[in-house]
């Protein structure tokens, strides 16, 4: 996580690109550059079933927005919206302040890479790449120039002679890049780029896009069900849910003040830790209990809300625990099934009462060796990291 | 003890079964095959049991169907197990003698006799002085005329001619028959003196040898002349088929057809009906039809035995004539039972339906007495096909009776040129064959010294066990016949006297038999068309093909399932079917195509008179035939395109014409290559359709190479070392075909995907 945090961050120090984003629900205040892409009240239905059920998206110049959502929300349908390969039930698509609802891809200025790169298999790599410069008569000249620059920029020099089949997979994600980049469009649109490569490549060409990004400052919609990508890539994060956006802005920011259960179970791993309870007040401070937690609760955070006795689901993420030591206070008591050691940290798993859900804590390496299953061990949370969210509506409280 | 009484039933059993035949078979008299069924089979054993009863002897009839008639007869007879006396039509007379099947019936048909039979039946089974049959019934054609239409029998043509341009009707011909066959046009002929048959042009080869052509000259001429005056001024119609003018008399779309005896049967009670001799030609004489006499043949065995030959005269007596005239309706050769007739006989005493019965016997007798024998060669194609050709290009208006007779003249001149000269030595086709032989061993060689080739011969040894017996198949029914075919082409001549000649039939198939390269009927003008044919055909089946495959691939499309069902149908008829449907459809006067044109305001085509219609009419047979395949392979090939390219050019700024040309078709050409590459093959050698549709015409000009190829071995004095010769080129053409086609593809074919 530690590099979702820092992506997230070096994001927020960045003006200008997070300014635009608020974690507020209601509409986004003025902005101060051109939206290259805005969605308004977008619904699809496929047959009967809606899948979209009125999104609206809005893209400021230069960022770099990421879709996230659960497997079958709709997110490659909003990109393909955007694209032109589908056409929207209602609502209206703007791309750089044109209105392009009832266009077709090709008029719309718009490049995509594909999940499954969707190259041209009979073309060579140098083909593909000229394949969408070529339709648009850019001079030969042109095309050496772009297809020169992108290669250089995506190291693909020495395979622009071969045919995509000759390719590794790594490869042909690159090719897929550049082909999108030679177009110079409005706006990059990304499905799941990375979805098929393995672990240590995702990682390397993460890495790559959004070094890619800063350097072409390109307005990108970037969609994935991989938080970490979601996390680290994004400029404005929007989490797609049910057909509609659950909430948006700056990754971080949605971590820290998960707006619903949902977001705040969907982002960061190990999940978030939920446990029922209600809250009490006793002698001015108001403590969150049940489910053998008993926390206090950090008033200035929740100032309205929160009434004695009222039912909430308390969220505490495992990351935000830790094994209280001598006079720490204490939230509650973890009897301990597992701990998985990965070396800089540590994860124990178990329980805190005998019916209750199963709670993950995070540990220090080195209290990691100390702690053995069948353990008790004591857990420690800071009031400010403790989430409390409406038990009948799973809102949070604000 | 057990073992020896297994091991003497044994030898007994042996015993018996080798020597019983010997001895035990009772004698089996006299055998008599025919073809013949119902009455006519019902009157031919009264006949035989009145025979045995007086002589004492024993008869055997067997009934063999006719299809297989002459081939169980070649079969049985040079064997001693066929019959002793036979009965077939006089025409194949000069197969029989060519077969040895026969023998001259000697005093079954005495001199004595000659009174007894109408002279042209005499005529007909007499062959070179020799009498080779006693003649029995004989069958010709005649006019049938529907009284309702025509209260008064024509007795001329002028008489029908009177009815022209459908005064009788709309749509209403006064005669029908099938004007454009050598068969029937022969009346016509006949009645201005003309002859369709001559003599042999050489003496060589006996009752074997080819007739002459013999239809030239003014008789001929006027012939065709007046043959043509009676389609222009709508007196017949256009290429009547058997079945049309059938069709036209009992749907009383024509008052009058000619047709045989045969015809009545098929007409039943559908039309009223009569039957007098053909109409006669007013200042020029009677139309005379060509006569078939059904004769009892003697086998040189049988014309051995008095018994046989006794049986084969009593056939021809009295009593038995009119057992066959009253049982089996035949127009028996026998005149005492017609001048029986002529006294008015018994025919007060008769029914109504047996004196019609009557009525039509005795006008299919009328008729027979100025019939024409056929002739009894047994090679007439060389006659008939220029003949008709002929006919038909006059009939069509085309060409004059001259120039159409001297083209016929020399059609049969070229295919009865001398055939190429007996080989001097055979070492040119020694040279060739053993550099063939030496190549193919070069390659086995280079294989064999292949680095590696041990190795996998090795380890695909289990391979070759399995695919044996696969192997030993296609040797002995592709690789042996192919061989055997080939070894043919170095010979010429027809069956019986084939003379090894070399590469003779080669080089004159490659030379155009010595004529313009490019001259009628010349093998490169033949390959020409082949050509265009194919490349024509695969054209249009690819492109058809494509457009329907990519239609019905498009999910949007309602109803797809049925479309795809409805489209795939022409595909599952068989081709002759539809062939002969589209033939049918494309006839000048009666078809569904010229139909819609004149519905349209068009004037209706003659699409068989001109190469460029008749080429197109083929063509659009075989597309429609074809062009299923292709739409199923590109329907398959789609599916293995996928979605996300389309959609990627479709974002690269494609239109759909420039995805389809830029993406779709070069990816859908690794599997359309194999599918082009088959299907010109197929298109190439598609004998149904050609044959069938357009049959060559108009003058074998849309004769592609296999039509070309079988009508010099079945249409042209069966010449079939030159044919083979043909099949071998074509067998080169193709092997080379699919080779530079493949090297075509094969390139890209391999990158992409
Ligand atoms: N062409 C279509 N016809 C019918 N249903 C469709 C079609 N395309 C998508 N759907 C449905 O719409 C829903 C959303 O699909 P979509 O591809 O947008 O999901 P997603 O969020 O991209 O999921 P994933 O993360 O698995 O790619 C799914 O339930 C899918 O079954
Ligand atoms: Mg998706």
């Amino acid at each position: 996580m530690s590099e979702a945090i820092h992506a997230a961050s070096r994001t927020a120090t960045n003006d200008g690109t997070s300014a635009s984003v608020e974690s507020s629900d209601t509409s986004l205040p003025e902005v101060p550059r051109a939206m290259r892409c805005a969605a308004r009240g977008i619904k699809k239905a496929f047959g009967a079933t809606p899948i979209l059920r009125g999104v609206d998206l809005e893209i400021p110049e230069g960022t770099f927005a990421v879709l996230v959502g659960p497997s079958g929300c709709g997110k490659s349908t909003l990109l393909r919206l955007v694209a032109g390969l589908e056409e929207a039930d209602e609502g209206a698509i703007t791309l750089a302040d044109r209105d392009v609802t009832h266009l077709p891809p090709r008029d719309r200025d718009v490049a995509m890479v594909f999940q499954s790169y969707a190259l041209y298999p009979h073309l060579t790599v140098r083909d593909n790449l000229a394949f969408g410069l070529k339709l648009r008569g850019t001079s030969t000249a042109e095309i050496d120039e772009r297809i020169e620059e992108a290669s250089a920029m995506l190291g693909l020099a020495k395979l622009l002679d071969r045919l995509p089949k000759q390719l590794s997979g790594g490869q042909r994600q690159r090719v897929a890049m550049g082909r999108a980049i030679v177009r110079r469009p409005t706006i990059f649109l990304f499905d799941e780029p990375l979805s098929n490569l393995d672990a240590a490549l995702r990682a390397e060409v993460r890495v790559e896009i959004r070094r890619l990004h800063d350097r072409l400052g390109a307005t990108t919609l970037y969609v994935t069900h991989d938080q970490v990508e979601a996390m680290t890539l994004a400029d404005s994060l929007w989490v797609l849910n049910g057909g509609l956006v659950e909430q948006k802005g700056p990754p971080l920011e949605i971590y820290e003040r998960p707006r619903t259960k949902f977001v705040a179970t969907f982002l960061g791993s190990p999940q978030m830790n939920l446990l029922s309870g209600r809250l009490v007040k006793e002698g001015g401070l108001v403590f969150a209990e049940g489910g053998g937690v008993r926390s206090r609760v950090d008033d200035e955070r929740f100032r309205s809300e929160l009434d004695d006795g009222r039912e909430v689901t308390i969220g505490v993420r495992p990351h935000d625990m830790f094994l209280a030591k001598g006079d720490a206070p204490k939230i509650a008591e973890l009897k301990v099934e597992i701990v998985e050691a990965l070396g800089s940290e540590a994860f124990a798993h178990g329980w805190l009462t005998s019916s209750g859900p199963t709670v993950i804590a995070r540990l220090d390496a080195a209290d990691a060796r100390t702690v053995k299953p069948g353990s008790v061990i004591p857990l420690g949370a800071a009031p400010t990291s403790i989430h409390l969210f409406d038990a009948a509506t799973d809102r949070a409280l604000a | 003890m057990k073992h020896l009484r297994a091991l003497v039933t044994l030898i007994a059993v042996v015993a018996m079964t080798v020597l019983l035949p010997g001895c035990g078979e009772p004698p089996r008299g006299i055998v008599l095959w025919h073809p013949y069924r119902g009455g006519e089979e019902a009157a031919l054993k009264k006949g035989v049991l009145r025979f045995e009863a007086e002589r004492g002897l024993k008869v055997t009839v067997l009934a063999v169907p006719y299809e297989a008639y002459l081939a169980k007869l070649e079969a049985a007879i040079p064997r001693g197990n066929g019959p002793d006396v036979f009965i077939g039509p006089h025409n194949r007379l000069g197969e029989y003698l060519l077969h040895r099947l026969v023998a001259p019936v000697g005093d079954a048909f005495p001199d004595a006799d000659a009174p007894r039979y109408e002279p042209v039946t005499v005529a007909a089974i007499t062959y070179e002085g020799e009498r080779w049959a006693v003649p029995l019934a004989s069958k010709c054609g005649a006019l049938y005329y529907n009284p309702r239409l025509l209260p008064e029998a024509p007795r001329t043509l002028d008489d029908l001619a009177a009815k022209r341009d459908f005064a009788l009707g709309p749509g209403i011909w006064p005669l029908a028959y099938e004007s454009h066959t050598a068969y029937w046009h022969s009346a016509l002929l006949h009645a201005y003196g003309g002859e369709l048959f001559g003599a042999p042009a050489s003496t060589e080869g006996g009752a074997g040898a080819p007739p002459g052509f013999a239809m030239t000259g003014e008789a001929a001429e006027r012939s065709l002349d007046k043959a043509r005056e009676l389609v222009a001024t709508r007196v017949v119609p256009d290429e009547a088929s058997g079945d049309l003018v059938k069709t036209l008399f009992t749907t009383g779309k024509a008052a009058s057809v000619i047709s045989g005896p045969w015809l009545a049967g098929d007409l039943e009670d559908k039309v009223p009906y009569e039957v007098v001799p053909l109409p006669s030609i007013p200042g020029v004489g009677a139309m005379r039809p060509f006569l078939t006499v059904d004769g009892v043949f003697m086998t040189p065995e049988g014309a051995k035995s008095e018994g046989a030959r006794a049986l084969a005269r009593s056939l021809g007596d009295a009593a038995s004539a009119a057992e066959r005239a009253e049982i089996g309706k035949q127009v028996v050769a026998t005149r005492s039972y017609w001048s029986a007739q002529d006294g008015g006989g018994d025919a007060a005493a008769l029914s109504p339906e047996a004196k019609r019965q009557r009525a039509l016997l005795v006008a299919f007798h009328e008729a027979s007495a100025d019939a024409i024998p056929m002739p009894v060669s047994p090679a007439m194609n060389p006659v008939w096909v220029p003949a008709e050709q002929a006919i038909r290009k006059v009939l069509r208006g085309d060409a004059s009776p001259r120039d159409a007779l001297a083209e016929a003249k020399a059609r049969y001149d070229d295919v009865m040129r001398t055939p190429p000269r007996e080989a001097v030595s055979p070492a040119p086709l020694v040279v060739v064959v053993g550099l063939a032989l030496l190549a193919a061993a070069f390659a086995v060689v280079r294989r064999v010294r292949a680095p590696g080739f041990r190795r996998e011969l090795a380890a695909s040894k289990p391979a070759y066990k399995y695919v044996l017996h696969a192997a030993i198949t296609i040797l002995v029914l592709v690789v042996l016949p192919l061989v055997a075919g080939a070894a043919m082409s170095f010979f010429a001549g027809t069956r019986e006297e084939a003379r090894f000649v070399g590469l003779g039939n080669y080089v004159e198939i490659l030379t155009a038999r010595g004529k313009p390269l490019l001259s009628h009927g010349s093998f490169y003008l033949t390959l020409l068309v082949t050509v265009a044919w194919t490349v024509v055909n695969v054209a249009l089946h690819v492109s058809i093909g494509l457009v329907l495959g990519i239609a019905l691939a498009r999910p949007v499309l309602r109803l797809r399932a049925i479309y795809r069902v409805l489209l795939i149908i022409p595909w599952a008829v068989p081709s002759y079917v539809t062939a002969l449907a589209w033939k049918g459809m494309f006839h000048r006067q009666f078809g569904a195509i010229n139909a819609i044109l004149v519905a349209l305001g068009a004037e209706p085509i003659s699409w068989f008179a001109k190469f460029s219609t008749a080429f197109a009419a083929n063509v659009s047979t075989n597309v429609w035939l074809g062009f299923p395949f292709m739409m199923v392979v590109v329907m398959g090939a789609l599916t293995s395109i996928s979605k996300d390219v389309l959609e990627a050019a479709e974002v690269d700024g494609a239109t759909r014409w420039q995805a389809f040309r830029l993406v779709t078709l070069p990816l859908l050409r690794p599997t359309l290559l194999p599918a082009v590459v088959l299907g010109s093959v197929w298109t190439f050698n598609m004998f149904n359709v050609v044959f069938l549709v357009s049959g060559g015409e108009p003058d074998g000009t849309t004769d592609i190479l296999v039509s070309e190829a079988y009508r010099w071995a079945f249409a042209r004095n069966a010449q079939l070392g030159y044919a083979a010769a043909y099949a071998v080129i074509i067998f080169g053409l193709l092997a080379l075909m699919s080779k530079v086609l493949g090297r075509i593809g094969g390139g890209d074919a391999k990158e992409a995907i």
